[in-house]
């Protein structure tokens, strides 16, 4: 659709915006319905018809050029063959060319730079692929499992490549700059190792356990130095750490909520409630993408289970494993999984707490003691998914429920895990914390140290200085601390803070190594993620690997089938195996802020993964029997992830915020909360307006409304989320009610068309039906026309207008626009049948379907329908000959003629079908009319030459959706007089009229004029030019002189000679120039074609009696009128009198003219029909 | 490429780019598969737009092609003659609709294609019932299909003549989950 946005832009150009609005619909055809092949034809013309437009205008060369363009850019879209692609792109291309060096020359240059941007583009994004990286790998895993299993290996490199960001935005802004201009590496205290842990920094173990050197290195918060303002340059460390930290967590919630919107988008409407089980496991079951036998056998045998599973599902499953057994059971595994992950959680906080006692007491730690904690979570980790896997089979779910269970599960241990490790840790620290203001000695220490330490000299007092400074301040705060710690810590000394110092000197030390709790935490987190990524690898390799070798090798020379019994090969879980994704995620954001380097070690992390899984996925796993929904389930693992980023993040948020910063490492030690760098940074660093406004900014005056603004915001988007699902679920509907109305109608049409005459009868109600089924119906009908009836419309209109006013009166109007709502859904409804005939152009708009298609054909019907409307009401016959009229000019005379009678039965068919009926006399039955019709078509067709009869049928159709809306209500509507008298013959009449008109259609056009031709038949071809003569019928002198033989004659060669909108109108037939004629010409007479037919309405039933006894053939046609009056109806009959009259005049002339002969025939009809209608009456 | 005989002009090359959603590598790597298929067959230079066409029989081989039940008909939807005799062209119009990136609009037209067997523009039960065969290599019973073709049927068709239009077609794909990560085909 954007392709339809684009023309939009431009000039204001009537010309160029209606050639737009072509283009537009041309598009938006192609994307929407392209793929049937009449169409591509159409769409072939139109292409050509682009390349005809050669005029010098620059305006329209530019829309020409613009639309070549938007060829070019859309053309991969187009479900075209390559070989028409390629030569459509050849022509448009050749065309811009030719073009484009007419235009002046900034567009040109404008062009040319655009070009060169796109292959610009288009090379970059050449290069980019190359890079993007394992494509090749993941697209052989695909082509092997499926997307399934490849979707993990995507969200893999998904977060791989959030990992790269992040490990950038710390490694340039954290770590470089600390390795460059920080402090060297043992030239402050809190980067030095202690002189008692010098000895072991290298052992192994103490590197292990990211002791010594490690400790004391760029991988933790601990060695990062508090000068405000590092090297030459002045950089910010501490700032910049901050800020940073906090930018991890930002870009984060930015890219996964981006990337959840872009997928949410993708799977627009899987929100909806909609569910097509059974169409989905047949069209959407199988993957395009699966090339390896096994897994094509494994997916084709899920795909068997799913389908007979929805089939017992649907066969009203009756369960009748007894319910209290598997309630209970149910419960007991849910008991079971709650206690193992209580058990979980109790055991890491007591691994935590009895390492830091263990810490404590003893001085020397093994290997285990040290680690024991990260290798218990992930032992957890591992272990308990399969533990609750083997629960969940008690509890004999479905198996898609049962997964939802078991990765609920395993998400809350995995969070249960972290959270637990983290407060423990946490806790940990706040006795560390508190620890710290106890040892003012430190303090002295460390100043000292500092000024012992050589540095820049200005530096070091500075720092002294300001160390002082801090210093003092804390004693005072300490002071206040250490009160309230004391109640807690009373063990630890705290009362004598300035007595004790010496007294606490060894424990301070001892604690200083311990003091940097971010240092601690940083390591806790990391120690983590590598024991974490040491149990993926061995369980990869002995759970997958070594597994499958056994399988393989042994199961020849073991009891049971090894490959299909019990071990099996392993399965790749996808679920799972996310999900252990998205917990290191998890913990790397944890730790990040106290880690800089995690990110940049998760980095290795991922990518050793990847190499490791794929290998071990292609080796020796098969896939899960169970396959997530990959796309449903591609948000439902972002959705975890992000859940898990905002859980990660709230215990470091709470660490920033909650606990003071160590004092002697870091880069925001001596300050009393981390954020306080900020404050500072304000306070100190930005002009002092800035600071106050930041004060303001901060304040409770403009947070509060800030934050009110915000809920409402909220609120208000969800209030406009809430209507447009509303209208969107209201659209569909109105969709399925069109599509069956659509439907309905066009059977009933069918029906129709293959039985005639009892069409006829079945006709009736349905456009009754229709009528009430009402808009949808309508609109739905109007859409189908669009191609050619649009031009129709348009030039109505215009000439509407012009008409209107002219002949406009106000009482007119308003009856038209009354009738007119009626009317509107009325001709839908009789459009549709018709349409169904037609079949060819009917066809598309069901693809266009949707609502957009509605719109547009609404829009079409107001624009044409209010006119014609109005314009029936005003002169009944007018609009629809003008509509035919237009089509007609290319088309000959004679089918200009066809087109007009076809609008003038509809218009009047009400009217003609009383004629028509009357003509049974002769033929006793319509449906043996109609068939003398047809007759007549193919003599008339000899008589007359044969016209194209697409046109001819466009013409008619026109004509019938303006006239339609008028006659049913109308009719309905002003009938009741006429009705009332002759009800149960109107409503023949109208299904006969409809009934025809939609059956004819095609051959309508050639059945009436030959009916014209034959006088019997006639009748029913009187009726339509009855309805061009309907206007003129009402001044019978007037119109009897219009019909003169000459002057018809006189319009035929107009017609064809003139393009004009009176040469149209005379063109149209010799009998509808006549009814013009007579029509203006009544005008011209009584000034207004609406005043006259308002006199003529109102005089008419008085009248017509009297015009009955003056002319023979108006006798009838006033008893008819008389009914009618109102309506134009009441014209209609009237002019069919005239018709008589003509007839009489035209018999002479018949012998001239098959036209004219028409409209004599028409006479004929006319008063066989009036005097018939007489009779009736 | 510069001292390899070239494949394609770099015309050519644009022109593929336009109309698909291939890289001029992808372009290039599409046509060494379509060599692949028949060495005799295809020449190496494609400058001139050789006439040439590779058989179904040898298109269906190909890794991607060889384990989807849909194989034939796939390769017959893109076919210009309808029986599956693929032009280079047609090649790499398969793919590209088929490719990762085409919209969704363009996937569901082909995909109405493939699974409308008898071409009548509508999916009747007949196509179902084969598609439904070829998906589950006959392992459903006939009562089973059946049902399964019913309530597709059923569920799908808005309109009410017991088939499925290409509107109803594309209403009930355009609400399928993973029709877009199923209805691929990587090269």
């Amino acid at each position: 659709m954007s392709t339809v946005s684009e023309p939009l832009v431009g000039s204001s150009r009537s010309l160029s915006a209606a050639k737009r609005h072509k283009s537009i619909r041309k598009n938006s055809r192609r994307i929407y319905s392209a793929y049937q092949d009449h169409q591509q034809g159409s769409s072939d013309d139109e292409d050509k018809e682009d390349e005809r437009v050669d005029s010098n205008d620059p305006e329209e060369m530019f829309q020409n050029i613009q639309y070549q363009k938007e060829i070019i850019a859309n053309i991969r879209t187009r479900p075209w063959p390559m070989r028409r692609k390629l030569k459509v792109l050849k022509q448009a291309r050749e065309i811009v060319l030719k073009y484009e060096g007419r235009l002046t020359r900034t567009r040109g240059y404008q062009t040319a730079g655009a070009d060169l941007l796109k292959k610009l583009s288009r090379v970059l994004y050449n290069i980019v692929v190359l890079f993007i990286p394992w494509e090749v790998r993941i697209k052989k895993i695909e082509s092997h499992f499926g997307s399934g299993v490849a979707s993990y290996f995507i969200f893999l490199r998904w977060l791989f490549g959030i990992n790269i960001v992040l490990t950038i935005m710390t490694g340039a802004f954290i770590v470089l700059p600390e390795l460059l201009a920080g402090a060297p590496f043992g030239t402050t205290r809190s980067k030095t190792i202690p002189k008692e842990h010098l000895a072991s920094a290298q052992d192994l173990d103490t590197i292990w356990s990211l002791g010594g050197y490690l400790q004391y290195s760029v991988l933790f918060y601990g060695y990062y130095g508090r000068v405000r303002k590092i090297g030459s340059a002045g950089y910010r460390l501490p700032l910049a750490y901050f800020l940073v930290g906090m930018a991890v967590f930002a870009y984060s919630f930015i890219i996964l909520l981006r990337k959840m919107a872009k997928n949410s988008r993708l799977s627009l409407a899987s929100a909806s409630d909609e569910n097509f089980t059974f169409c989905w496991r047949v069209f959407c079951a199988w993957d395009y993408l699966i090339g390896n036998p096994e897994a094509a056998e494994s997916k084709g045998a899920a795909i068997v289970n799913n389908i007979r599973e929805a089939i017992v599902e649907e066969q009203e499953k009756k369960k009748d494993t007894s319910l209290a057994v598997l309630i209970s059971l149910r419960i007991l595994a849910n008991i079971l999984v709650l206690l193992s992950l209580a058990g979980s959680i109790y055991i890491i906080y007591f691994v935590v707490d009895r390492s830091q006692k263990l810490e404590q007491e003893k001085p020397e730690l093994t290997l285990w003691e040290k680690n024991e904690v990260s290798v218990v979570v992930s032992l957890i980790t591992m272990i308990a998914p399969s533990a609750f896997e083997l629960v969940a089979q008690l509890e004999m779910y479905h198996p898609r429920t049962s997964l939802r269970f078991q990765l609920a599960r395993v998400l809350v241990l995995y969070l249960g895990n972290l959270y637990s490790l983290i407060i423990a840790l946490l806790d940990k620290v706040n006795s560390m914390s508190s620890a710290v203001p106890v040892n003012p000695g430190n303090w002295s220490d460390s100043s000292s140290f500092l000024a012992t330490i050589s540095q820049p000299e200005a530096d070091s007092l500075s720092t002294l200085v300001s160390d002082i400074s801090t210093s003092e301040h804390r004693n005072s705060a300490i002071a206040t601390i250490a009160m309230v710690l004391d109640v807690t810590n009373s063990g630890r000394s705290s009362s004598g803070t300035i007595s004790n110092q010496t007294a606490l000197f060894e424990k301070n030390t001892r604690s200083q190594q311990e003091q940097c709790w971010e240092t601690y935490v940083g390591q806790e987190m990391l120690k983590l993620s590598i024991i974490d990524m040491i149990f993926t690898v061995a369980s990869i390799l002995l759970i997958d690997f070594i597994r499958g070798l056994v399988v393989r090798y042994l199961s020849d020379c073991c009891c049971w089938d090894l490959e299909s019994k019990f071990p099996e090969y392993g399965e790749f879980k996808i679920a799972e195996n996310v999900l252990h994704l998205i917990y290191n995620q998890g913990m790397i954001w944890m730790g990040a802020f106290f880690s800089p380097c995690l990110p940049a070690f998760n980095v290795l992390k991922l990518i050793g993964l990847m190499y490791l899984r794929s290998w071990a996925v292609l080796t020796c796993n098969v896939p899960h029997q169970q396959v997530f929904r990959a796309s449903r389930s591609n948000n439902f693992y972002l959705a975890m992830l992000l859940f898990m980023l905002f859980l990660c993040m709230l215990p470091t948020i709470f660490a920033i915020v909650r606990y003071r910063p160590s004092q002697h490492c870091g880069p925001f030690s001596g300050q009393e909360k981390i954020y306080d760098i900020i404050s500072e940074t304000v306070a100190s660093d930005f002009p002092l307006w800035f600071s106050k406004v930041m004060s303001y900014v901060t304040s409770p005056v403009v947070v509060l409304p800030a934050l009110l603004l915000l809920f409402m915001l909220i609120y208000y988007l969800q209030a406009i989320a809430r209507s447009l699902k509303f209208t969107n679920n209201q659209l569909r509907m109105q969709l399925q009610t069109e599509r069956t109305d659509d439907k309905k109608k066009v059977f009933q049409m069918a029906a129709a068309r293959l039985q005639a005459p009892e069409a006829a009868g079945d006709k009736k109600p349905d456009q009754q039906e229709s009528d009430v089924t009402s808009q949808e119906a309508s609109i739905h009908t109007p859409s189908p026309r669009r191609n050619g009836s649009v031009t129709n419309f348009q030039s109505p209109v215009r000439r509407g207008n012009s008409i209107r006013t002219i002949a406009q009166s106000a009482s007119r109007t308003d009856l038209s626009r009354g009738s007119v709502a009626g009317s509107v859904r009325s001709p839908a409804v009789t459009v549709l049948p018709k349409h169904r005939l037609e079949h060819i152009p009917n066809r598309p708009p069901p693809f266009l379907g949707g609502p957009s298609s509605t719109c547009r054909s609404k829009s079409y019907h107001h624009m044409a329908y209010n006119p014609p409307a109005r314009y029936s009401d005003n002169i009944h016959s007018d609009p629809l000959y003008r509509k035919t009229i237009r089509p007609i000019h290319p088309v000959e005379a004679a089918g200009i003629i066809t087109a007009q009678s076809y609008g003038g039965r509809r218009g009047h068919t009400t009217r003609y079908v009383i004629v028509n009926e009357h003509e049974p006399r002769k033929k006793l039955l319509r449906s043996a009319t109609r068939i003398p019709r047809h007759y007549l078509m193919e003599e008339s067709a000899e008589i007359l030459e044969l016209y194209p009869r697409n046109i001819k049928r466009y013409t008619p159709r026109a004509a019938h959706y303006h006239p339609h809306p008028h006659r049913p209500h109308p009719s309905q509507q002003h009938l009741s007089e006429e009705e009332e008298e002759e009800v149960e013959e109107g409503k023949s009449r109208r299904r006969m009229s409809l009934g025809k008109a939609h059956r004819p259609r095609s051959l309508s056009d050639l059945h009436q004029p030959p009916h014209f031709y034959i006088g019997d038949r006639v009748e029913s071809h009187m009726s339509v030019a009855k309805d061009s003569h309907a206007a003129r019928g009402k001044y019978g002198a007037q119109e009897e002189d219009e019909e003169e033989d000459g002057e018809g004659e006189m319009d035929w060669g107009d017609l064809e000679s003139r393009s004009g909108f009176q040469a149209n109108v005379r063109a149209a037939d010799p009998l509808l120039v006549r009814t013009r004629r007579h029509i203006h010409s009544p005008g011209r007479h009584y000034q207004s074609p609406a005043r006259t037919r308002h006199v003529e309405s109102y005089v008419k039933p008085k009248t017509r009696p009297k015009l009955e006894t003056p002319l023979t053939e108006s006798d009838s046609a006033s008893l008819a009128s008389s009914s009618d009056q109102q309506n134009s109806s009441t014209d209609q009959y009237i002019q069919v009198i005239h018709n008589k009259e003509r007839y009489l005049k035209s018999d002479a002339k018949q012998g001239k003219l098959a036209k004219k002969k028409s409209k004599t025939s028409f006479d004929v009809n006319v008063t066989e029909s009036n005097d018939l209608v007489s009779s009736n009456v | 490429m510069g001292n390899k005989q070239t494949t394609f002009t770099d015309e050519q090359l644009e022109a593929y780019q336009d109309c698909t959603f291939f890289t001029r590598k992808e372009v290039l790597r599409l046509h060494g598969r379509y060599r692949e298929l028949a060495p005799h067959l295809v020449p190496l230079d494609f400058t001139n737009n050789p006439d040439i066409k590779v058989p179904l029989t040898l298109i269906v081989t190909m890794p991607e092609l060889k384990e989807n039940p849909f194989r034939d008909r796939i390769v017959e939807t893109f076919s210009e003659d309808g029986h599956g005799n693929l032009s280079f062209n047609d090649f790499v119009d398969m793919f590209s609709a088929l490719c990762e990136t085409s919209p969704r609009e363009l996937k569901t037209i082909y995909a109405f294609k493939i699974y409308d067997f008898n071409r009548d523009n509508f999916i009747c039960k007949e196509d179902l019932r084969k598609t439904l065969n070829k998906l589950t290599k006959g392992e459903l019973t006939p009562e089973e299909v059946t049902l399964v073709c019913d309530k597709a049927v059923e569920e799908a068709d808005l309109d009410g003549d017991s088939k499925l239009s290409f509107s109803d077609f594309e209403n009930m794909i355009s609400k399928a989950p993973d029709f877009l990560s199923n209805f691929h085909i990587r090269i």
